[in-house]
């Protein structure tokens, strides 16, 4: 069932492990939550909290950043990984004993939406070593004020395959629309993409869970709303400049 | 008193006592130039152990006031009777010992006459040889050896050597040590080393030379040690016993069976996994757990400005974490470790268990300064089985000032068993566990990960 998000402030709420009691837990303004079922937003925890804290402080160094936000996108890929296929699988363990465990299943690769989710790349190499990364370069047009694809490279056998699409921030949504739009026409189905971002506007989600329903999208954090230049607040300022070149 | 949370009333803590709370205390006494330290070296060397420490009665010689320190220079000072020794000092410190806690040995130098500000730790010791000239003085004392030996040798021999000895090691003239010798040494031994002689279990004549009575000793140390560790070995089943009837605590953490951390648990237990392929997801597998681990530490709220000056409230975390590896399964997961924390702080104990009786051994020990204060310790270890390993590595954590409840124990695969008998005698740690076995298994992943 969809609801539309309020633009207010996040929630602000005690955050730490369960068995603490409450007055232990310090307060930290969490994600708002949002009611798609194809909107998967990481656990709250503390560490995670912290980890966003420091990549939206304008203090913190570009090489603190880098290593930051590498940190939260190896657990964006963890999660995402989690929604790709696997059949059971039996084996027998080092000390004799059976294990039913799991075999994943299905081919994967990266597509990244140029220059910022590239940045992501490096985080998705350390959970999957030889993945395949696809790239696809986004630009507003001048005249239409509407995003333009320029370039796209992508595995020739993509349609075969699962696809983490990958871009940091998900303010309007309108660069992934155009991308997933892109992954559709090469012939790669909804529902075997999955939208991998550190911080999304309320407003961008909702709009996107409903235009691709079968689509998946994770994040680590979804923010209070988008200012009059569409940047999403409180957010964390431009992501490639930070990582790239600030 | 340490605060209990009312979430952990129900739970009754059961006690682990460490192999070296049980520690055996030899005390050596005899004359001055007997072969005291001699024969405490050949019992050491014939006993062939790790934990064997020799404490010398010398190092808790008091400190002495101005006018002493004139006297002791003109060789006019009494060092033979017992009021020169800090008994008090000397009797608290075997007691902590025989807690199985840490103690710390005074330092004294004989050029100052002084006790050095510095100290000696001394920490889990299985036997300690007390040697001094009147090691059986003390009754405080005499009552907590396990063995009391008496040395004796020809009070001409005695001189001779002591001669030798004050002259090449301590650079004094023989006209003061014979001087000491008649005012102070040998009216001392009749008045207070000769009456420890009934009181002694074995008199040694000869010293060194005399093998026989020397292997007798060690005969008998080597004898209770069985004891001891037999002891251990039973107490450790008695508590698996016990807490197998425990429910695991809200503080274990264990990872939820995700379709991702399920096939990466395959792959590793797979052993037709390639090493190379190992590694890889063992680093990817650790990596989730040290985060995980790391929502148990402390954050504090912070208010940051985002580059378009937005605030945001948020966390930063809050003290020092660092880590304590068990070797060697525990020196895998560093490699995931640093990729969250690349300059953390860690520390190495090294924990082998015996394969003739299945007893973890305690062998080496080296802990990040003021361990005390950090505010988490990860105790990292990638494989637990009994658990005997990880009760013992958290004793020792706890032995050094961290509290229970800053500690998180951070494991791969853990017996269900083993990880009640830990949560039942340390109800207050943090446990992070990738994944819970119903039976007891051998240690193997560090075999795989390192390759031999």
């Amino acid at each position: 069932m969809a609801s539309k998000p309020e633009s207010g402030p996040s929630p602000a709420q005690g955050v730490g492990p369960l068995y603490r009691p409450d007055g232990e837990k310090p307060t930290a303004t969490v994600s708002k939550e949002v009611s798609y079922d194809n909107v998967h937003v990481l656990p709250q925890t503390p560490q995670l909290i912290a980890l966003l804290t420091m990549i939206r402080d304008k203090r913190t160094s570009r090489a603190d950043f880098i290593f930051y936000s590498n940190r939260i996108i190896r657990l964006l890929v963890e999660e995402g990984l989690n929604h790709l296929p696997v059949v059971e699988q039996s084996i027998t363990t080092p000390v004799g004993r059976s294990y039913l465990g799991v075999k994943f299943e299905g081919k994967i690769c990266g597509v990244s939406i140029m220059r910022a989710g590239e940045a992501m790349e490096q985080g998705l190499r350390d959970c999957c070593r030889s993945v395949r990364i696809g790239k696809i370069l986004i630009q507003r047009d001048e005249e239409s004020c509407m995003p333009k694809l320029f370039y796209d490279k992508l595995p020739s056998d993509i349609a075969d395959r699962w696809v983490l699409l990958l871009d940091p921030m998900f303010a309007t949504g309108g660069s992934a629309t155009l991308a997933v739009e892109t992954l559709i026409e090469r012939g790669v189905p909804e529902h075997r993409i999955l939208f991998l971002n550190l911080i999304a506007s309320p407003s961008g989600v909702a709009e996107f869970a409903e235009r691709f329903p079968k689509l998946r999208v994770v994040t680590s954090f979804i923010d209070q709303g988008l200012d009059e230049k569409k940047y999403i607040i409180p957010g964390l300022g431009d992501f490639g400049d930070r990582y790239y070149s600030m | 008193m340490e605060s209990v949370s009312p979430l952990y009333s129900l739970s009754t803590e059961v006690h682990y006592s460490p192999p070296w709370q049980d520690l055996s205390i030899i005390g050596i006494a005899g004359s001055s130039g007997s072969g005291k330290s001699s024969v405490a070296m050949e019992i050491v060397k014939s006993l062939n152990l790790p934990w064997v420490v020799i404490l010398v009665m010398d190092s808790f010689y008091k400190t002495l006031t101005a006018e002493q320190h004139k006297k002791a220079h003109a060789n006019e000072y009494d060092f033979d009777c017992p009021e020169s020794i800090d008994f008090d000092i000397l009797v608290d410190t075997l007691r902590d010992l025989k807690k199985g806690k840490r103690a710390n040995i005074p330092v004294y130098s004989f050029a100052e006459h002084q006790r050095q500000p510095n100290t000696t730790t001394l920490y889990s010791p299985r036997v300690i040889i007390l040697e001094g000239i009147l090691a059986l003085h003390d009754p405080r004392i005499v009552e907590m050896l396990d063995v009391k030996i008496f040395v004796e040798a020809d009070m001409d021999v005695c001189l001779g050597r002591r001669i030798l000895r004050d002259v090449r090691e301590r650079g004094r003239d023989i006209e003061g040590i014979i001087k000491q010798w008649f005012e102070f040494v040998k009216p001392s031994y009749t008045r207070y080393v000769e009456p420890q002689r009934p009181i002694s279990d074995i008199i040694i004549p000869r010293g060194i030379e005399n093998t026989t009575a020397i292997d007798m000793v060690v005969k008998h140390i080597q004898r209770k040690l069985q004891e001891k560790s037999d002891n251990h070995t039973e107490e450790l089943r008695k508590l698996g016993l016990v807490a197998a009837e425990v429910e695991l605590p809200l503080n274990v953490h264990v990872l939820p069976s995700t379709p991702q951390f399920v096939g990466m648990n395959t792959i590793l237990q797979n052993p037709e996994t390639e090493q190379e392929d190992f590694i890889f997801y063992f680093d990817r597998l650790v990596s989730i757990l040290i985060e995980k681990a790391l929502d148990m530490t402390l954050y504090v709220s912070a208010n940051v400005e985002t580059p378009q000056g937005n605030t945001y409230l948020g966390l930063h975390p809050k003290g020092t974490v660092s880590a304590v590896a068990i070797l060697r399964g525990g020196s895998c997961m560093e490699t995931a470790l640093k990729r969250s924390i690349p300059d953390c702080l860690t520390g190495r104990v090294l924990i082998q268990t015996n394969e003739s009786n299945e007893e973890p051994e305690l062998h080496y020990l080296k802990l990040p300064s003021q361990i005390e204060e950090h505010a988490t310790v990860l105790l990292i270890d990638s494989q637990m089985s009994s658990g005997g390993a990880a009760l013992m590595a958290v004793r020792v954590l706890i032995d050094h000032g961290v509290e229970q409840q800053r500690i998180v124990f951070v494991t791969c695969a853990a017996g269900e068993r083993g990880l009640k008998r830990l949560t039942a005698v340390y109800p207050r740690i943090n446990v992070v566990v990738g994944r819970i076995e119903e039976e007891w298994e051998p240690r193997w992943i560090e075999k795989r990960y390192f390759g031999c």
